[in-house]
């Protein structure tokens, strides 16, 4: 589980919605129990054409039309699993899933205990997700802190097509239920992408850049934020490592460990409200470590602002961490000057 | 059952020590009385030898890290005996961390425990890597200031502690220096079958200095003179105190791989080779004293200071004919000869450096008389009674099997001022301790 | 309830061989003997937490089963002991799980309100109102998808019909066409609202126009009458026809829960529904159809008590689950990542 499964093939420039779309395909090609169930996923194409002409390929069976009923469809797909199928359950936005709650916190993450492990979930949920699209506060949260903090859940966050693709295999292949959840921002770009069949470990960051100085640890598109900051911060003659957490649960323990035992400090960049958000975790992990030992400084958290997400660009760009504060957060970080 | 490895006491008002290097590392073999580790206290390095036959395990205490006394450090495990968990029962570092009184019953035998709260580092500003690093390397971070905001430590502001202790006292006529990368200097000079001499000067002096003797030497062996950080062809290295001193020292020595070796030592390059016979007995065969340093406190830094300081011929004369008991002994020719030797301003900086630290208001930091006791092969000790710097007095502090030749009308220069005489009491003991451990 | 016309040969009595039927009473007298067993069980004070007692619905539940084999699934609730029982689960496990063993069918993990036997096809009781209700569409999904033939039973009260979840799944368990009855027990009260003031419509099976399924209302205390119900339903289902709605009207003559006190309701409507206990209907049905005798039923009784009486025993004596295995069954594969 320690490393992306073997690949072979070809590498191609997929866009992070294609390589989604090439999982799913290569899913629904190779096993007949996997079913896509979602709004709008077949001939529309899904709200963000990741489903694409799937349902042409494959037919309404296997790519449903869901009514626009989250809390029921989410629970048909809950009970789909529990009997022998593979669903792949679209929200149309992350926001959308807290319709379905109930399936998803009481039904999906429990039943497997609460049947005292009598019972699998083998269910797979696709969340858009994230700001930056306009689509102002019930379409544009960062909900990954509230389903990580369910047992019982995987939660994951690829930030690039290759990750996207590989995870979503993973989480086909994992007998629990995962979430993923996919950044709207990142669906046209592009990156190198393996063809055929591979999977990126669920509970595994990667490390995006190697460093000495300090520790980004950052999620879904902050790591792409973070790795950009890194490069201005480089010139500055700051070396930053930035970890790409990649899934929230299981979080990466060991890897974050490792690089603040190197760098001493930590950064913690993520898109969700910081109150109670995904750095506050990392932040404890490092705290209650031995890793504590090697702070040499206060671990600094650069999260969501303390409101819904507003309408207006400049709002909406001012209220989620940018590249030119995690500059900031980084440099006064390294130079011990907070 | 394992056998516990003790830190152990080794001097007699020692509450505490630093762990400077294991000589095994986990799961490694060792025998019985195999050098384990050395340890360092504040006036002493040594060498604690294997309790035990085994293989070594759980090594609870890391190179540079500071141990009460009595406390587990190690464990040794016979072959094929089961090596689990830490065995329970004792104290270890983890139970007694550096900063709190270890429980002792020989409370009697201490000084009076001082008062220390673990909020007296605590309520410092201060990164957890910069008490870490502190507590390693026995800082008090009282001390340190702190470069973060309000004032917080940060580990590069113990790392710059460790470095530069203290302002140099007087140097404000002196021009800087900067530390330099590389190995200590050894001349090296004659050859031979026999166990080689190894010699080290004094502060402010060389390992020249120390050449007029090589003549009136045993012919039959190698002599080699150390010379110290930022003395001689040696890089200039900061010296954090007399045991981080006697801590490189001894790395050089490592490094030299000599089997047996004979060592002498003028005045603070006494001091050092009581310290390296302390930690490297079995290859020490005799140690021979002139003028150490290490034995009391008093110490003519005034006179030191003056050498250190001195730029030129005429004021290096004055304080260097302070050295002797007879002025004329140093002539023109000889103070001229000693400032070239010391025209580096850079190299009479660090030596500044290193003097403030090791002789503090001209007093001397530490204290290695202990270490006489220890000693298992032949010492003798040659002092002038008219020693300015460092009173001969201080040799009487010597145990009985310690030979003391204490010379009349000579100063702190014996070597100078009365050098066949010291070549034929060294030549003496040299060949004296070939003999009786070949007899053996 | 008027006795059954001689002559008139009531639905079960036609349908089921006569071992069927005695097995039938026999699951109905083991699930009031279970809930009264653990009632006691409750106030001596043996077992905790909470429990929802179905006295006077085992008609329904074991009705509903009839003609279910192993490969069906059903849903259940959190009155779901009777469901259980109905659907083959064992009593011994069933106590093991009540005292919080970890011999019990969930380990000790989920107790009365989580009780399931997955081997028989029972889904799970289900401790959210409605929150089966999806999943049993889920379960039919699998079905239609894979082939395998099974249909699906859902359970759920008159509350749930009044759930986003009810409306959503009938919905889509009918434009899908799925092998799924959804089987209403309306006890008249979700805790202690009567139906007359939550509820629209004046039956809950009214809803199935709105879904364009079957529905029909019938007596949830005649055994009969549930069974011929449900067994058309299921052949429809099983023939490709889709979904319908049973609302059994029933009662439960204890509280909703073990701390309910019965401000609701009165002691003349307890007593009037403890006329129609279904049990004593069933035995005398068929007695006077010739399928047991008084002197049968009294043994299948006794026989009943005893089995409920050594399961109390054994589960009273079986191992606690360790303190240490808490975490365990939390993800299939277990990692400390996880925890």
């Amino acid at each position: 589980m320690n490393a992306e499964s073997s690949v072979r093939g070809e590498v191609h420039e997929l866009s992070y919605a294609e390589s989604i779309r090439d999982a799913m395909d290569i899913a629904l090609g190779s096993d007949e129990r996997v079913v896509l169930m979602g709004e709008d996923i077949g001939v529309y194409g899904g709200a963000f054409q990741v489903t694409g002409s799937l349902v042409h390929k494959y037919g309404e069976d296997r790519v449903m039309d869901t009514p626009i009923s989250e809390l029921g469809g989410a629970g048909v797909a809950v009970g789909a699993a529990l009997t022998g199928l593979r669903p792949i359950f679209e929200f149309q936005f992350s926001d959308f899933s807290t319709l379905a709650m109930e399936q998803i916190v009481n039904q999906a993450a429990k039943l497997r205990y609460m049947l005292g492990g009598a019972v699998s979930v083998p269910l797979v949920m696709r969340l858009p997700s994230g700001s930056g699209t306009g689509a102002a506060a019930q379409h544009s949260q960062s909900l990954e802190a509230w389903y990580g903090h369910v047992p019982g859940l995987k939660v994951a966050q690829p930030s690039t097509p290759r990750d996207a693709k590989g995870l979503l295999l993973a989480a086909l292949e994992d007998p629990d239920p995962v979430l993923i959840f996919e950044h709207k921002l990142l669906y046209k770009m592009k990156g190198p992408v393996p063809s055929g069949y591979y999977t990126t470990p669920i509970g595994k960051a990667a490390v995006r850049r190697e460093g000495t100085d300090l520790t980004i640890a950052a999620n879904s598109i902050m790591a792409l934020k973070a790795e950009e900051a890194a490069k201005t911060l480089a010139d500055e003659g700051i070396d930053a490592e930035v970890i790409d957490l990649r899934t929230v649960r299981p979080i990466d323990r060991e890897t974050v460990l490792a690089s603040v035992r190197k760098t001493g400090r930590l950064l913690c960049v993520y898109e969700g409200v910081k109150t109670l958000g995904v750095g506050a975790e990392v932040s404890a992990m490092v705290a209650e470590s031995d890793a504590f030992d090697f702070l040499d400084g206060p671990i600094v958290r650069l999260g969501g602002a303390e409101c819904p997400i507003p309408y207006n660009p400049k709002l909406e760009e001012a209220v989620v961490p940018q590249v030119p504060a995690i500059i900031r957060a980084a440099r006064d970080l390294a130079n011990g000057a907070i | 059952m394992p056998v516990e490895v003790i830190f152990p006491k080794v001097d007699m008002d020692m509450e505490r020590g630093r762990i400077a290097t294991w000589h095994v590392k986990p799961g490694e073999r060792v025998s019985k009385s195999d050098p384990l580790f050395d340890i360092e206290t504040d006036k002493a390095a040594m060498e604690v030898e294997s309790p035990a036959e085994g293989f070594l395990h759980h090594v609870l205490a890391k190179e540079g890290s500071e141990v009460a006394i009595g406390v587990a450090v190690a464990w040794i495990y016979a072959e094929g005996e089961d090596v689990g968990d830490v065995p329970e029962g004792r104290p270890t570092p983890a139970d007694a961390p550096p900063g709190r009184e270890p429980d002792r019953d020989e409370t009697q035998w201490q000084r009076p425990a001082q008062a220390t709260s673990p909020l007296d580092a605590g309520n410092r500003r201060a990164t957890p890597a910069a008490r870490a690093l502190a507590a390693q390397r026995g800082i008090d971070l009282k001390n340190i200031g702190g470069s973060g905001p309000r004032g917080r430590v940060q580990a590069k502001d113990v790392i710059a502690n460790l470095q530069a202790p203290e302002p140099p006292l007087d140097t404000r006529s002196l021009p800087g220096w900067r530390p330099e990368r590389g190995d200590l200097a050894v001349v090296r000079s004659g050859s031979g079958a026999h166990a080689p001499i190894l010699m080290f000067h004094g502060l402010a002096a060389d390992g020249p200095s120390l050449e007029a003797l090589d003549p009136l030497l045993p012919q039959d062996r190698e002599v080699l003179k150390m010379e110290l950080p930022s003395h001689g062809r040696s890089p200039r290295r900061r010296v954090a105190g007399f045991a981080d001193l006697a801590r490189q020292v001894r790395v050089r020595f490592d490094d030299l791989a000599l089997d047996n070796v004979h060592i002498v030592g003028h005045s603070l390059g006494g001091a050092l080779a009581l310290a390296l016979a302390d930690t490297r007995p079995r290859q020490v065969r005799s140690v021979t004293l002139i003028s150490p340093a290490g034995l009391g406190p008093e110490f003519g830094g005034q006179i030191l200071r003056g050498i250190i300081r001195a730029g030129s011929a005429a004021s290096l004369g004055p304080w260097l004919r302070q050295l002797t008991s007879d002025p004329a002994t140093i002539t023109e020719d000889y103070v001229r000869a000693a400032m070239a030797a010391r025209g580096d301003a850079a190299m009479r900086a660090a030596q500044a450096d290193m003097a403030c630290t090791l002789f503090p208001d001209d007093t001397q930091g530490f204290d290695v008389s202990g270490t006489l006791n220890r000693l298992d092969c032949p010492a003798r000790i040659i002092w002038g009674r008219d020693d300015k710097v460092v009173p001969w007095r201080h040799a009487l502090r010597a145990p009985g099997k310690v030979a003391l030749h204490l010379l009349e009308g000579v100063g702190h220069l014996p070597h100078v001022e009365r050098l066949e005489e010291v070549a034929s009491i060294l030549s003496d003991n040299v060949c004296r301790s070939s003999r009786s451990r070949a007899a053996n | 309830m008027p006795d059954t016309p001689p002559g008139n040969t009531p639905y079960a009595v036609r349908a089921y061989r006569p071992e069927a039927l005695r097995e039938a009473l026999r699951k109905m007298l083991l699930i009031r003997k279970f809930e009264e067993g653990a009632e006691e069980c409750y106030m001596r004070g043996l077992i905790h937490g909470t429990m929802h007692l179905s006295i006077g619905q085992e008609a329904s539940a074991v009705g509903a089963c009839m003609s279910l084999g192993d490969d069906d699934k059903i849903t259940s609730t959190h009155r779901g002991h009777g469901h259980c029982l109905a659907k083959g689960a064992g009593v011994d496990k069933m106590f093991a799980e009540f005292f919080g063993k970890e011999t019990g069918y969930c380990r000790g993990r989920g107790g009365s309100m989580h009780i399931a036997d997955v081997a028989k096809g029972n889904l799970g009781a289900n401790g959210i109102v409605g929150g089966g209700l999806p999943i049993a569409v889920g379960s039919a999904l699998s079905a239609k998808r894979l082939g395998t033939g099974a249909v699906t039973v859902c359970f759920f009260g008159d509350g749930a019909n009044n759930e986003g979840a009810f409306h959503e799944a009938l919905n889509m368990a009918s434009i899908w066409k799925l092998p799924v009855i959804f089987v209403c027990e309306n006890n008249r009260y979700g805790m202690s609202v009567p139906t007359e003031r939550s509820t629209a419509v004046k039956n809950i099976a009214d809803r199935a126009i709105a879904y364009a399924m079957p529905g029909v209302t019938l007596d949830g205390n005649d055994f009969s009458a549930v069974a011929e119900a449900v067994d058309g339903a299921v052949a429809r289902a099983r023939a490709g026809d889709g979904p319908s709605l049973i609302e059994n009207v029933t009662y439960r003559t204890r509280g909703h829960s073990r701390s309910d006190r019965n401000r609701y309701r009165s002691r003349q409507e307890i007593a009037l529904w403890t006329e129609r206990d279904p049990i004593p209907r069933m035995a005398k049905m068929l007695v006077s159809h010739g399928v047991m005798t008084e002197d049968d039923v009294e043994k299948m009784e006794a026989a009943a008590a005893d089995e409920i009486a050594s399961g109390i025993e054994a589960a009273r004596s079986a191992p606690e689950p360790g303190v240490e295995d808490a975490t365990r069954d939390v993800y299939t594969v277990h990692s400390e990542a996880m925890e």
